[in-house]
């Protein structure tokens, strides 16, 4: 084990360097925190632009998110985008006019801040909770979705495609006549994917976060980016060893991609609420990893005994195909 | 060295692939097991070199009973050359053996570029990835990595595939020594030069059973015709005549100016194996 290890690890890293992994990983970290910094911090997109049609002139101040229309007509163009509202005063009592959104939720939402602009003692204020401004809670969310969405797919596409390499090369069932453990064989993988995981987790958070905010964040940040990453690479190891060739993988990949990371951002980055998602495994990890971001603790020991026993069902299954992998022959 | 005694296997229920097989390979020798495409003789290796579990029958190498859990030590008394030349493409031959041999203790392992220039690989190649090669190099390079850590058993399956004609005389020439050392051969194949040239005792395996076991020069002798075939000429004519041998004690027993050749009517090993299973050997 102590001379086998090492040996393994040497040709994984020659594997993933071949197979150009780390210069994925690095064009990814650079295009997201390009993205970050230039363009998703400046993204401010104004919240329901309310119009106002008020031919008696009976509101004396406006407050500034307000535009006035001269006339019904231009009232109308301007809420027509399906996205503004517009308060038509010409009658005894106020009117909303807005092309629905589909949501009365949405709708009610829109409807209370068009009319709050008709009460005009201030009495409305929100009252701030917590340090982050809005930048900081922009540049932690879209971080940990990143760092999500890179760790669930890249690293599993990452790992799969270097066991295929070596399955493509029947260099695998050489593995079963050498003195070593299979075991070994697969935790040096694991090591090499979790040790890049976690280098560019590290990376993400302080180009993104900056250095305070990042150090303050990274041991939560770490230890759930450990627990995905060797998830998601015995997942990506259980399928590339146990499907035929790279095409099928691709399909599942793509199922995966659709079917099971789409759900998990939806729900935790839109209004959308679905009861069964509390079912889905992939929403607790996407959780976690955005809680981490947000010093919220609340990942607790049920998650981590479910995480573990994850961890230990996946590993023996990839043992298992592992070693079947080896008996095949031509 | 190998003992295998009513060893059964079933890769389903329905189908049986080995059919309560028994022989024994001594220290020392070269056994060749002869076999058309799925008459078992990969099963048979798999299960002699630890891959392949849930076996019937006893199987035992190095008088260890291969029932029990194989450990690290076991697999270092044992060096296997697969059909097929795998190694990682984008290492070199010398890269490859360095990775290969790593899980080896150091004591026991050969050099790695002698046992090359040993199997006439070109040296210009050493360093360069195993992409570039062709199929003889690369089977060149697996022979040196089944031979690296100077194994007591070799398990060989079709060693001299992919090999030039001179390519497969080196290899022969290199299992005939390693025979000399004192490694014990076992050599599955369905080339029957191979098996006639190197092997001390070949078993025939079809379907799953041994049809017959011995030297191959005893399984020749036990089923020759003893026919001789004389080509030669007479009164300005070319002739051929077939005797039986004893005639030849005395001479040519018939008139003639001129032998032209003499030819043993000794059957082939694959003649042999047709005889006694009733199936070609490709």
């Amino acid at each position: 084990m102590q001379k086998s290890l090492p040996a393994l690890i040497k040709k994984d890293l020659r594997l993933m360097l071949s197979s150009k992994f780390f210069l994925l990983a690095i064009g990814s970290l650079v295009l997201y925190s390009c993205y970050i910094n230039f363009v998703y911090v400046n993204i401010d997109q104004d919240i329901f632009p309310v119009y106002l049609y008020d031919p008696h002139h009976s509101l004396e101040s406006l407050p500034s998110f307000v535009t006035k229309a001269d006339s019904r007509k231009e009232l109308q163009e301007a809420y027509s985008d399906g996205y503004s509202v517009g308060l038509d005063m010409s009658g005894a009592t106020p009117k909303i006019c807005m092309i629905s959104s589909g949501s009365d939720k949405t709708d009610n939402y829109r409807a209370a801040y068009a009319l709050s602009a008709l009460s005009s003692d201030g009495s409305s204020h929100a009252e701030l909770i917590g340090k982050n401004d809005r930048e900081m809670k922009n540049r932690r969310e879209i971080t940990s979705e990143f760092l999500f969405f890179e760790l669930s797919a890249v690293g599993f596409l990452g790992l799969a495609a270097m066991l295929f390499k070596e399955k493509h090369m029947g260099v695998i069932r050489i593995h079963g006549i050498l003195p070593i453990n299979p075991n070994i064989f697969i935790l040096s993988k694991l090591g090499l994917i979790l040790l890049s995981d976690l280098v560019f987790a590290v990376l993400l958070t302080l180009f993104n976060l900056g250095i305070n905010a990042g150090i303050s964040v990274l041991p939560a940040v770490l230890l759930q980016t450990g627990i995905l990453s060797i998830i998601m690479a015995l997942a990506g190891f259980f399928c590339a060893i146990s499907l035929p060739d790279f095409k099928q993988f691709s399909l599942l990949y793509l199922i995966l991609a659709i079917f099971i990371t789409t759900p998990v951002f939806l729900a935790g980055q839109t209004n959308l609420s679905w009861s069964w998602i509390n079912l889905h495994p992939m929403y607790h990890l996407f959780m976690a990893m955005k809680n981490a971001y947000f010093h919220t603790p609340v990942a607790n020991g049920t998650y981590y005994t479910v995480c573990a026993a994850a961890i230990i069902l996946l590993f023996l299954l990839a043992r298992l195909r592992l070693t079947r992998e080896m008996t095949k022959e031509g | 060295m190998i003992e295998v005694k009513d060893l059964t296997f079933s890769y389903r229920k329905d189908k049986q692939a080995l059919h309560s097989l028994t022989f024994k390979v001594e220290d020392g020798e070269i056994f060749g097991f002869l076999g058309p495409n799925g008459s078992g003789k990969s099963t048979t290796q798999k299960i002699l070199t630890g891959i392949l579990k849930g076996y019937g029958g006893q199987v035992s190498l190095f008088g260890q009973n291969m029932n029990s859990e194989h450990t690290q030590t076991f697999y270092q008394k044992i060096g296997v050359l697969f059909e097929f030349p795998y190694l990682y493409s984008n290492l070199s031959a010398l890269d490859n053996l360095k990775y290969f041999s790593s899980f080896y203790p150091r004591g026991q392992l050969r050099d790695a570029e002698e046992l090359l220039d040993k199997l006439e690989f070109i040296p210009d190649f050493l360093k360069k990835p195993v992409t570039s090669y062709s199929k003889g190099m690369r089977q060149r390079v697996s022979m040196a990595r089944a031979l690296i850590s100077n194994p007591q058993v070799l398990f060989l399956d079709e060693p001299t595939s992919g090999l030039d004609p001179s390519g497969a005389v080196l290899f022969r020439r290199i299992i005939e020594e390693e025979r000399q050392k004192g490694t014990t051969v076992f050599l599955t194949t369905h080339n029957m030069l191979d098996a006639d040239l190197l092997c001390d005792r070949v078993a025939f395996i079809s379907n799953g059973n041994i049809a017959a076991l011995d030297t191959p020069e005893n399984l020749k002798r036990q089923n020759s015709s003893r026919y001789i075939e004389i080509d030669y000429c007479y009164e300005g004519r070319q002739l051929k005549k077939v005797i039986e041998a004893p005639e030849l004690e005395d001479g040519i027993p018939f008139a003639h100016d001129e032998i032209i050749s003499i030819h043993s009517k000794e059957p082939t090993l694959e003649d042999m194996f047709i005889q006694y299973t009733g199936r070609g050997l490709s």
